[in-house]
């Protein structure tokens, strides 16, 4: 009997105790079985769209905080107030990787048997696949004609071979080959879009390849979403290449009418070791491409312009500072700058707004920390700076000249990129083709009688309820064929 | 042609509501002729399974003109619109939400053509006229695009292939509802679209025009209809009507819906298929990342693999019929959350002007 792919495995017989090598046989089978089986595929990607569904409504750790144990630790304390139901709630939470649920545990087993799976079943299914597109079963035997989902009997006027060759005609002028094969009844097969069936098979294993790429970009893919340079400054690129990004000008434009943002533009010049290589205005949709580097632009904000000197004079630095940072009163914003050729770290705190009496508009506070003190959590020296005027923090004189824009990009290289586009490709293509040119097969199979011939019909597929289906227009058009006046 | 736009969506919506009528009119004449012939009097039985009456067929093509023009009004509406502001329907969710209502309808009537279904109208027409009421409490200003979505083709291909993806699982979503309501679960599928439909507009009212409230209402009520429905069935008012050859209550017969159903996915899927990878290809290009997890990409992954699970549904023994049914059921809230999603969890697609 032909099998109809998908119908689900036959039950293991159990095996009777036997040596081990057996058992790890039989073990093997069954996890065999259940990799390929339908069920459990349908049961897998519903508990992955379960994990999806809780992945969208419980709110998710931005990317890079989970690996950060301070950051995790400061980003579940924000959120605490929010899941308060009962004391541990945020803490339980978090130790079910709730907030994290793509990055889970639980998530990754699914998404890795799903990959075996899919692998099993394209496996499984392959044998078949090359069985029936080259070497298709002509003689189904009698049964199959009484049994077949559709199956059709004529009687007709010709001879068992003039009815073979009209039949066959049909077919072919239907896009059908044909097969045929004689002993005292004479068997036909018909199919089309053989070649398709494996369309299905590419449409499953696509998905392999999209994870494959996901894989080869997580592991080997570098990523900074929070490269912000603030206009005039120059950032180191944290990809050990000598490169260096200097931003020249920031620009917001603002739609005339309702004052909302309708582009963000980053005039930057790219650097390796210090030469100029490239300069793009960098926009939304319109990124910096530097081999397979490549910025984004991801926001933006405000900077403090900071000049600032040694006690000799000489000047350290000059450059915006960007305000990229929030203190936890949720209300001033908090720029970090490293001063170059010394071992100091300034932090630049912003006002926050007029009901400040600490940090007034058009005023900055300057802590000074120590890197290499002993306790280089404490500043060593905190001042408040006006707008243009000098003061001495920590020994150097520093300067607020004004306040300036940064701009954030993303710095992301993706080794995998183009393993997933090539699989998305596969992946649509073979589905779609899979359902626009399904795979079809016919069996036919004519026996003489005293004063003609009769001829049987059949096919696997199942009836449409809806609409006539192609073997039934098959069928009426192989009667009408034998049922046309015969040539005299 | 702002101006013309508008007033070519409320003629849509005009010819949607009167369609509605005329297909429930369609619908109880047919009904009342079941209701004859199983009285003993003489009915055209139509090989699909639906019994006529003397005016039934009239009805139905009156049905049908006024299904198309609704159609046509929208699409020159979407039309003028799309000439007025310069690009496709999706810089907010009042130009995506009559696209949607577009994509409803135009699936709709494509299939009432290929299967003579006209039943399947009661569930896609009034999904299509509550996206256009939707669409009409939001603003419709036409705004400048934010940066993100000053991509234009892509864009515009992305929206419209996921209207055809849509379109089509309301239409599955239509079949297997009308498929359930024959089956051992009538009385839970009837409690919950009674009761979800009645509690939509009051959900909408309550939260004073909020879509939270629609969707609320929608649920909530749906689940209070399906829990005294099934109370209903297990205080024994319901029995099983599977493996019946014609359609009950005038109709379509289930494996006509059933086929149904899985004709539509079989359009919406790839459709669907191809709308996450277009949107991936723009997240590439605008933010650097293809896949971010970001609440409306997580949705449409769903929907997407629990469509993906019905078609492995439709051939495995055991999830044929009523649990396929219940799929389709899933994967339309599924596409409704996708949709909507945005209102709900913020994110990446926040951008709709509404967020
Ligand atoms: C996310 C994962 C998956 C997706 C999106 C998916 C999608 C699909 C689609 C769209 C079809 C219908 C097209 C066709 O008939 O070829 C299909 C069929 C099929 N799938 Fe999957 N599939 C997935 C996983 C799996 C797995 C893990 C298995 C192995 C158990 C599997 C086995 C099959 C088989 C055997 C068929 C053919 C059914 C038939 O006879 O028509 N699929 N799948």
């Amino acid at each position: 009997m032909v099998q109809e792919a998908g119908t689900p495995p036959l039950e293991t017989a159990s095996v009777p105790a036997a040596g081990a090598m057996d058992r790890v046989d039989n073990v093997l089978e069954r996890l065999w079985h259940l990799l390929t089986s339908m069920r459990v595929a349908m049961i897998i990607m519903l508990l992955i769209a379960v994990m999806g569904v809780i992945g969208s409504l419980v709110i998710q750790m931005p990317t890079g905080v989970g690996d950060d144990p301070q950051a995790r630790i400061d980003w579940l304390n924000g959120i605490r107030p929010r899941f308060s139901l009962f004391a541990a709630q945020t803490d339980i939470m978090n130790s079910l990787q709730l907030f994290e649920v793509f990055n889970s545990f639980v998530f990754r087993i699914l998404i890795a048997l799903l990959t075996v799976s899919l692998i099993a079943c394209s496996l499984h299914r392959i044998p078949g696949l090359i069985r029936t597109a080259t070497k298709p079963r002509v003689d189904v035997g009698a049964p199959f004609f009484q049994h077949a989902p559709q199956h059709e009997t004529i009687v007709a006027r010709q001879t068992a071979a003039d009815a073979q060759a009209l039949v066959t005609g049909v077919l072919k002028r239907r896009g059908y080959r044909t097969l045929s094969a004689e002993d005292e009844t004479i068997h036909v097969y018909g199919d089309r879009w053989r070649w398709m069936q494996f369309s299905g098979l590419i449409g499953h294993l696509s998905l392999v390849v999209i994870m494959a790429g996901a894989i080869i970009g997580g592991v080997a893919g570098y990523r900074d979403q929070d490269f912000s340079i603030a206009e005039g400054a120059t950032r180191v690129v944290g990809t050990n290449e000598g490169l260096s990004v200097k931003l020249t000008d920031f620009t917001v434009t603002y739609d005339q009418i309702t004052d909302s943002p309708s582009d963000y533009a980053s005039s930057v010049i790219l650097m390796k070791n210090g030469t100029e290589i490239d300069r793009h205005v960098v926009r939304v949709n319109d990124p910096l491409r530097y081999g397979d580097l490549t910025f984004y632009q991801a926001s933006y904000g405000s900077a403090a312009q900071m000049t600032i000197k040694d006690a000799g004079g000489k000047l350290l630095t000059s450059e915006g500072v960007p305000f990229s940072w929030q203190l936890n009163d949720g209300k001033r914003s908090l720029g970090i700058l490293s001063v170059p050729g010394t071992n100091y770290t300034l932090w630049v705190i912003g006002t926050g707004g007029n009901a400040d009496t600490r940090v007034r508009p058009g005023q900055v506070e300057v802590q000074a920390f120590n890197n290499s003190g002993a306790s280089s959590n404490t500043p060593i020296d905190d001042k408040v700076l006006d707008q243009g005027k000098a003061a001495t923090v920590a020994g150097m004189a520093i300067t607020f000249d004004r306040e300036s824009q940064y701009t954030r990009l993303t710095v992301a290289r993706d080794p995998g990129v183009m393993l997933v586009w090539l699989g998305s490709l596969l992946l649509f293509v073979g589905f779609a083709l899979r359902f626009m040119l399904p795979h079809k097969r016919v069996w036919g199979r004519i026996t003489t009688r005293s004063s003609g011939a009769i001829v049987s019909m059949a096919t696997l597929a199942q009836k449409d309820a809806a609409i006539s289906t192609d073997f039934e227009d098959l069928v009426n058009d192989i009667r009408t064929a034998l049922q046309a006046p015969v040539q005299a | 042609m702002e101006k013309m736009s508008g007033y070519a969506f409320v003629a849509a919506m005009l010819s949607t509501g009167l369609a509605t009528i005329a297909y429930l009119a369609y619908a109880i004449s047919g009904l009342r002729a079941a209701r004859m012939q199983t009285a003993g009097m003489p009915m055209n039985t139509g090989t699909l399974g639906f019994v006529s009456g003397r005016y039934t067929p009239a009805i139905g093509r009156y049905a049908t003109m006024l299904g198309w023009l609704a159609t046509l009004a929208l699409l020159a509406g979407l039309i003028f619109r799309a000439i007025a502001t310069k690009h496709g329907p999706f810089a907010n969710m009042y130009e995506f939400s009559l696209a949607f209502a577009f994509g409803v309808l135009v699936t709709y009537m494509v299939f009432e053509r290929r299967y003579h279904q006209r039943i399947l109208a009661l569930v896609a027409l009034p999904v299509a006229a509550a996206m256009m009421a939707y669409a009409s409490t939001i603003p419709s200003t036409i705004e400048p695009l934010v940066p993100a979505l000053q991509n234009n083709l892509l864009l515009t291909v992305h929206v419209a292939v996921a209207i055809v993806a849509y379109g089509s699982f309301a239409i599955a979503f239509a079949a297997s509802l009308l498929y359930l309501l024959q089956g051992r679960w009538a009385l839970v599928a009837g409690g919950m679209l009674v009761l979800g439909i009645l509690g939509a507009p009051t959900g909408l009212l309550l939260s004073g025009g909020n879509i939270t409230g629609l969707l609320g209402g929608l649920l909530g009520g749906g689940l209070l209809g399906g829990l005294l429905g099934y109370a209903a069935h297990w205080a024994g008012l319901g029995k099983s009507f599977e493996g019946e050859a014609s359609g009950r209550w005038g109709l379509p017969k289930p494996q006509v819906l059933d086929e149904i159903g899985y004709r539509a996915v079989v359009v919406g899927y790839p459709f669907l298929t191809l709308t996450i990878i277009l949107g991936a290809v723009w997240a590439d290009t605008a933010w650097g990342t293809y896949w971010s997890w970001d609440p409306k990409e997580t949705a449409s992954l769903v929907t997407w693999l629990i469509y993906g699970t019905y078609l492995h549904a439709r051939v495995v023994r055991g999830w044929r019929g009523d649990r396929a049914a219940w799929l389709l059921v899933l994967g339309f809230v599924a596409t409704l959350f996708t949709y909507f999603g945005n209102l709900f969890f913020g994110g990446l697609h926040s951008y709709s002007g509404l967020g």
